[in-house]
């Protein structure tokens, strides 16, 4: 059952087609890699899909609904109720706390709910350091706190934007086990990326090129 | 945890773990409404500050005689009792007579009144010497100080002479003792009857002699023998009043002789059968000491206790207590009264009206010099204090705008993960109003506090007395903190919102 379907989607800035009549479906409980290099449109596919944008040309259907003519205060509804984000600068509120910075999640879907918020915390193994301030903890810890915060509203979807590039190999290991974990429980994700070992953790990986989808890779070792 | 709970401790953490930044917001509105806070209080703390300095500028209303009324003493303190107590300042009472000095062939306008009431109306005049203390002290302006020579301990002889000009009114009780007096009146069907009388050294009567020759004999003939009747004069003082008259219709002469002399006089019985011839005894009487009252000067001397420098036309006049005055002219009547009122020109003519309106029997005007002078002083400091208010206001709200810009600007990021994260835009506004609220009371309480201080200090600097805390200043002052922080993040606001999420997503 599809979660995620982009039909023809065209975003373009003046002369320059960010995506060209772009297609992709990613059904639900999937894991999906986007790769390509700087300026393939990466980042104007997550935006468009993260809900933070419109496409030019096109149809989005997540879970079932076109955000492609969703007034812009809808969107914000529906990121925040289908769509947990990742992103590759970890962005914590520096002036809260690890807990509190998933409670803001927290806070703006519902209800804050700190056990719940620690509880979160423990999965991503940092139960320990849930009151310290994101000047304190690591890069690797940063970006745990994110995926707590991510996961924290049981979204549809988790986005992630270049989880891994500012993590070491042994953080980026963590948070490939975090992912694998979520995929295990039926969260579908769409990770981007440019390393292709990220991407190959993944059941398939979908490759863009000038705005366009210049391969799609069903990962044959995937493990389940 | 509620929803308002997380909110309350995101704003707390936001201006608690920013500390630098919060500070620098927190400091502008603050200085801001210590100003403001301080600046009204001083606003409206001016006109009273000031009043009561003006008030040095000398009376700025003056009490009269109604039109065919007499000003005295006690209309006066009639007219006194309709000011609240703590608007009265001073109020100075002024008789004038002109005075003749005999030995230098100079007459002056001698002026009574009452110095402790002087000093508050026109605390501006200069005394060389002192003012008079002690009975038959006397102050004399420069002017006639230089013309004649005298100075502070000479004594000088003052002459009344109860001219057309100066004789009017009633003699006092104790005028002529030792005197003898002669006077007659009109007594049954037009005749004469006359009556001479000596007095005693207290002013009572020793002596009376009455010619009722005129009179019926068997009548009124005998107001010239009966000894009960002459008899009961004998250690009574003038005017008398005559009494033991029944008949309701009688005539004007009796009337006269019943009702001329003030309530409490003493009193005489009239003659059986010759009340008429009675009364023309007494008013023979009263008229005899009325007649010789106005027409006896009278010289008293006088110590000179100080020397009046006004540089004004009061340097040509002579001062003396009032009751010295009134002991030498014996006439206890005022010509004005000086009074200085602290209140607002509105409400001075409110006053005015008042006692004019009354039926005390006096006008009251204002000085229009002074008051004028006062009210547009007044209001131009009014006008300035409020101009420097309006200006810090207008800069405490630049101030703590640029401030809060600048915190959005440093938070771009935040607010794009805040939306990213699922803040609409109404959470964003909320939370930074938040901010703005929380610095804006906290500026405005300490404002309030500080503003006080700034106040009473500004006041005992400049004015020289104290202000008392206004309790209404704290909220006020708050409100207003807080209404100048949030109309200032108003523009921030509307920036902050305006952030596009997806930035967030660029690894900026």
């Amino acid at each position: 059952m599809s979660l995620l379907e982009l039909k023809n989607v065209s975003k373009i800035y003046g002369e320059l087609k960010a995506l060209d009549n772009v297609s992709l479906h990613v059904d639900k409980g999937e894991w999906v890699a986007i790769m390509g290099p700087s300026g393939s449109g990466k980042s104007t596919m997550m935006n468009i899909i993260g809900c933070m944008d419109k496409p030019t040309k096109g149809e989005v259907l997540l879970d079932g609904v076109d955000i492609s003519k969703e007034s812009s205060k809808h969107l914000t509804d529906i990121r925040r109720d289908k769509i947990g984000l990742i992103f590759q600068q970890f962005h914590m509120v520096n002036y809260l706390t690890a807990v509190e910075n998933v409670m803001v999640s927290q806070y703006y879907h519902s209800m804050p709910d700190e056990a719940e918020a620690l509880e979160a915390l423990g999965r991503v193994g940092l139960r320990e350091r849930a009151r310290h301030l994101p000047s304190q903890l690591s890069g690797g810890e940063q970006q745990r706190v994110c995926v707590a915060r991510a996961l924290i509203n049981h979204p549809e979807l988790i986005l992630a934007d270049e989880p891994t590039g500012n993590l070491d190999e042994a953080n980026e290991n963590i948070v490939l086990d975090l992912f694998r974990q979520l995929h295990r429980e039926g969260t579908t994700l769409i990770v981007v990326t440019h390393d292709p070992e990220v991407a190959e953790a993944a059941q398939r990986t979908i490759v863009l090129e000038h705005g366009r989808v210049a391969k799609e890779v069903i990962n044959e070792n995937f493990v389940e | 945890m509620t929803k308002r709970r997380m909110f309350l401790r995101m704003i707390t953490a936001s201006l608690l773990r920013r500390r630098s930044r919060m500070l620098i917001a927190l400091l502008s509105i603050g200085i801001g409404a210590t100003i403001l806070a301080g600046l009204v209080t001083i606003y409206y703390d001016v006109p009273r500050q000031m009043r009561s300095q003006m008030r040095s500028y000398g009376a700025n209303m003056l009490v009269m005689p109604a039109e065919g009324e007499t000003l005295t003493g006690e209309t006066l303190d009639e007219a006194l009792a309709q000011f609240p107590e703590d608007a009265l300042v001073g109020a100075a009472p002024y008789r004038y007579v002109r005075l003749d000095m005999t030995s230098r062939q100079q007459s002056f306008t001698t002026a009574g009144t009452d110095f402790e009431q002087v000093r508050k109306t026109s605390p501006y005049f200069s005394v060389e010497g002192r003012y008079p203390e002690a009975t038959r002290e006397i102050l004399v302006g420069k002017e006639i100080a230089e013309t004649i020579g005298v100075k502070v301990g000479s004594e000088m002889e003052l002459t009344w002479q109860p001219s057309a000009s100066n004789a009017q009114g009633e003699a006092s009780d104790d005028w002529t003792p030792g005197a003898s007096l002669t006077g007659s009146a009109e007594g049954w069907s037009g005749g004469a009857v006359s009556v001479s009388t000596r007095l005693d050294d207290e002013g009572r009567i020793a002596e009376i002699t009455v010619d009722a020759s005129t009179q019926t004999a068997e009548f009124g003939g005998r107001a010239q023998t009966d000894e009960a009747f002459l008899g009961q004069f004998v250690g009574k003082k003038l005017p008398l009043r005559l009494t033991g008259v029944t008949d309701e219709n009688a005539g004007a002469g009796i009337r006269t002789a019943m009702t001329a002399a003030p309530e409490g006089s003493d009193e005489v019985d009239a003659l059986t059968g010759a009340t008429v011839t009675s009364s023309a005894v007494v008013n023979a009487l009263n008229g005899a000491r009325a007649a010789t009252a106005a027409n006896q000067p009278r010289t008293m001397k006088y110590t000179v206790s100080g020397i009046l420098v006004t540089g004004g036309e009061e340097e040509g006049y002579v001062f003396m207590a009032l009751s010295d005055l009134e002991n030498l002219t014996g006439e206890d009547r005022l010509d004005v009264a000086e009074l200085s009122v602290s209140a607002e020109e509105d409400q001075l003519n409110a006053y005015a009206e008042q006692l004019t309106g009354g039926d005390i029997g006096v006008t009251a005007r204002l000085v229009k010099r002074v008051t004028k002078s006062e009210t547009a002083v007044l209001g131009k400091l009014q006008a300035l204090v409020f101009l420097v208010t309006a200006v810090v206001l207008l800069l405490t709200m630049i101030c703590v705008s640029t401030t809060m810009m600048a915190v959005v600007s440093e938070r771009r990021r935040e607010i794009g993960l805040r939306k990213a994260l699922g803040a609409s835009d109404n959470s964003i506004r909320s939370e930074f109003l938040g901010e703005g609220i929380f610095l804006g009371t906290l500026g405005g309480v300490l404002g309030a506090i500080l503003g006080f201080v700034f106040a009473q200090v500004v006041s005992v600097n400049v004015f020289g007395s104290s202000i008392t805390f206004q309790p209404l200043l704290l909220p006020v002052t708050v409100i207003v903190s807080v209404a100048i922080a949030a109309v200032s993040c108003l523009a921030p606001i509307k920036r902050a919102v305006a952030i596009d999420p997806a930035l967030v997503l660029k690894g900026e």
